[in-house]
């Protein structure tokens, strides 16, 4: 695997390479910084793609390198346990096997516990409604994986699986929804609020586009601390409509700020398809408007959804941001608790049921050699253990009391 | 008459209107080919067609400032929110452009338009989905603010803040909308600024309005089963214009007031209520006037304290017994 050089420079001037991060015959971990350079507008670190030794260092210190030369070479087979043949077509990137295998135990956690929560409404022990998201797992799984563990995500209503990518944890969130103390919001903030500030996702913001400012003023202190963070903010192609989005937008492209847009594109805002309310649907071109990239992913496509917002976040880590992510998705549950999804037309959600993610993913897993029938068997097992133990806990989970009402409302 | 849901009142109400009067016109999300996110508006689209029941994306403070100028030029819509929680996001346009207009214009502008929905807690969906602003609406001179407790009240009451020239923000339940009361099958009109009791009795007055009514319903039932004291039910029904007689009369009867509420109690409209009360009944009470209200806390998620943060019958009991 070759690190190259992405096209960072607005104005097509060389770029130079400050410092190397990682000495030769070192292990770097996917995602880790390998090099420092410096474009005529910031300084900015390039990260590793995978995990893998880094080999070869090909511009020294101090040099000068265009868009698309190779950089470094990492050997990704000597990152660990072996590489069986892995290719994605799209571009050619290898990747590690267990960082596939993360992928796709990332998403079948996320679709396993979403109808595990079904079911426990269905039986009447969890309250409140709920918004759920299979079929839509590849775009929170592929963009959480190619942030960095102290970046942030803003969420919505639908929420579950953003929580889940992010690294939240099955059990926090089941005590959640069953109204407990040990709840990651101890039970006040429920399904519609779900969030943990220590691991990088402010509590779900239910209000449709009420997230999108709030992200892009996360972007803001992270360029007034000049750190290297960047926030990702999942919305609905409902959002579009609002003018939250459109005011955020607007101040994020004027200022450059570090924030990736990501509009899950599921073609419904509740009942209502995009064309109605839209007369253009292609999401991805109101970037253009306010004067930056915007870009349109097959967002049932893990891959593919990580690999943009891999790019997308280096973009807005080097000062280039923001960018707007349209993945194109489908919601393979209904709107809401109650929604029985009438209006989603037979064929459609035939369509899309050929098109899941998680049996795209599981079949390409397969086909390269990635991985065989009985590792997807062992992975289902443990991630229907970690549900199944998590929700006899959650189940007797401490309710707060009457005394915890009222705490928490004011910080002094 | 005929036992039907407030749900039913409601929509009745819009089809007659819609029949009455070719201005009016039904603006919201899903409120069209869904038949409206609470089945208010079932039916209405296919017996109207698109032209008076309007889909609408998800742009508040677009439609709701679309319904505001359409209202000035003499149309009148009847804008549906899913929830009165995103009203928020409209706010600027329901305060400056609903709230100023006529007073800004000198009196030679109207907006006629009624924004309604359901604007309740108690259904385990968190904080920001179950906001009760009646009274920060009801703080704008310029709007008026209605609140029914029964099917009756909603169909009379939302008939005529249609016909009403001013801005109208009509607070109903989702906890309601499958509730049953008679209706007449005749037409009627409820005038706002109308306060019903909706029991009498001699020893206390209830204040009350919106779901709380039926909270203080049945704590009257209990209060003279257990403890042998007669409360007397005030329905405000509407908020704003405010029916000061029907509430001093009662006071002056009774001699004690409880003002109950779903909202926070910090500026709430129980504090209207006592200001109101102590100022021109001073002479009639014979205790402090008693206030229930939501605990002054956004609303818990937590079901069984979500329960408790609302108030309930027990709570409206032993705040009279502590009156006496
Ligand atoms: C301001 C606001 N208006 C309306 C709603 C009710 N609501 C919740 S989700 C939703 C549809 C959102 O659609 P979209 O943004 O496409 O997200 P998806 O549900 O498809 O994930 C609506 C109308 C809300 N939560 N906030
Ligand atoms: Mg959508």
């Amino acid at each position: 695997m070759n690190l190259k050089m992405p096209d960072l420079s607005t104005t097509g001037s060389p770029i130079k390479v400050v410092r190397w991060l990682v000495e030769v015959g070192d292990f770097v971990e996917r995602g880790q910084a390998i090099v420092e350079v410096e474009t005529d507008k910031a300084t900015m670190e390039l990260e590793a793609l995978g995990p893998g030794t880094l080999l070869q260092q090909l511009v020294p210190v101090g040099s000068e390198a265009s868009a698309g030369d190779v950089l470094a070479v990492i050997d990704e087979t000597q990152a660990g346990s072996t590489v069986i043949g892995n290719s994605h077509t799209a571009n050619e990137v290898s990747y590690h096997r267990d960082f596939l295998l993360n992928l796709y135990e990332r998403m079948l956690l996320i679709r396993q516990f979403e109808d595990r929560v079904k079911a426990l409404f269905l039986e009447g022990s969890m309250p409140g409604t709920i918004h759920q998201c299979q079929g839509q797992e590849a775009t929170a799984v592929g963009v959480c994986a190619a942030l960095r563990p102290d970046d942030f995500i803003t969420s919505t209503f639908r929420g579950h699986g953003h929580a889940l990518a992010k690294g939240l944890t099955v059990q926090e969130m089941l005590d959640e929804l069953f109204g407990g103390v040990t709840g990651c919001c101890k039970g006040k903030g429920g399904s519609m609020h779900i969030g943990n500030i220590g691991k990088g996702m402010i509590p779900g913001i239910a209000i449709v586009a009420g997230g999108i400012p709030v992200a892009t003023g996360m972007a803001l202190a992270f360029r007034m601390r000049k750190t290297q963070e960047i926030v990702a903010c999942f919305f609905g192609d409902g959002a579009v409509a609002e003018g939250a989005f459109h005011e955020a937008l607007n101040m994020a492209a004027l200022w450059n700020l570090p924030v990736l847009f990501v509009c899950e594109n599921n073609l419904y805002g509740a009942s209502t398809r995009i064309d109605q309310v839209m007369k253009n649907t292609k999401v991805s071109d109101r970037a253009a408007s306010y004067g930056f990239r915007g870009e349109t992913v097959d967002g049932n496509d893990v891959l593919a959804v990580y690999e943009a917002a891999s790019q997308a976040a280096q973009e807005c880590r080097s000062g280039r941001g923001p960018v707007l992510l349209e993945l194109e998705t489908y919601r393979r549950s209904g709107h809401s608790r109650r929604d029985p999804c009438h209006y989603q037309p037979k064929e459609e959600r035939a369509f899309w049921s050929a098109n899941d993610p998680i049996i795209r993913f599981a079949q390409a897993l397969l086909v390269d050699g990635n991985a065989d029938l009985d590792d997807l068997d062992r992975i289902q097992k443990r991630v229907d253990d970690e549900i199944e133990s998590a929700v006899e806990k959650a189940k007797t989970t401490p309710k707060p009391g009457i005394e915890d009402l009222l705490t928490d409302v004011y910080a002094s | 008459m005929a036992l039907i849901t407030y749900r039913e009142a409601l929509r009745t109400a819009l089809d007659e209107e819609i029949l009455r009067d070719e201005n009016v016109v039904v603006i919201g999300e899903e409120v069209a080919q869904y038949n409206g996110a609470y089945k208010v508006t079932e039916g209405l689209w296919a017996a109207h067609g698109d032209t008076r029941l309007v889909d609408t994306p998800i742009s508040e403070a677009g439609f709701v400032g679309m319904g505001i100028g359409a209202a000035m030029l003499g149309l009148r819509p009847v804008i549906e929110l899913m929830f009165w929680s995103f009203a928020y996001v409209a706010f600027d346009q329901i305060v400056n452009n609903a709230g100023c207009v006529r007073y800004m214009s000198g009196g030679l502008l109207n907006v006629p338009i009624v924004i309604r929905g359901p604007a309740n807690g108690g259904t385990n969906v968190g904080a920001t989905h179950s906001h009760t602003p009646e009274n920060l609406l009801a703080n704008m001179p310029g709007l008026k603010v209605v609140a029914p407790a029964t099917a009756y009240d909603a169909k009379g009451l939302l008939k005529t803040s249609i016909r009403d020239n001013d801005p109208v923000m009509f607070m109903e339940n989702t906890l309601l909308y499958g509730e049953k009361w008679d209706v007449p099958d005749t037409e009627y009109l409820i005038p706002l600024g109308q306060a019903d009791i909706k029991r009498a009795g001699s020893d206390v007055s209830l204040i009350a309005h919106g779901r709380a009514v039926i909270t203080c319903l049945k704590a009257a039932e209990l209060l003279v089963a257990e403890h042998d004291i007669d409360a007397e039910v005030v329905d405000l029904r509407s908020i704003r214009p405010l029916d000061e007689e029907t509430v001093l009369n009662s006071v002056r009867k009774t001699h004690r007031a409880v003002v109950v509420e779903e909202g926070k109690p910090f500026c709430g409209i129980g504090a209207q209520m006592a200001s109101m009360i102590q100022e021109k009944a001073f002479d009639d009470l014979d205790a402090p006037i008693g206030r229930v209200a939501s605990l002054d806390a956004p609303a818990i998620y937590s079901p069984p304290l979500e329960k408790r943060q609302l108030p309930d019958p027990q709570r409206v009991i032993e705040k009279v017994l502590r009156l006496s």
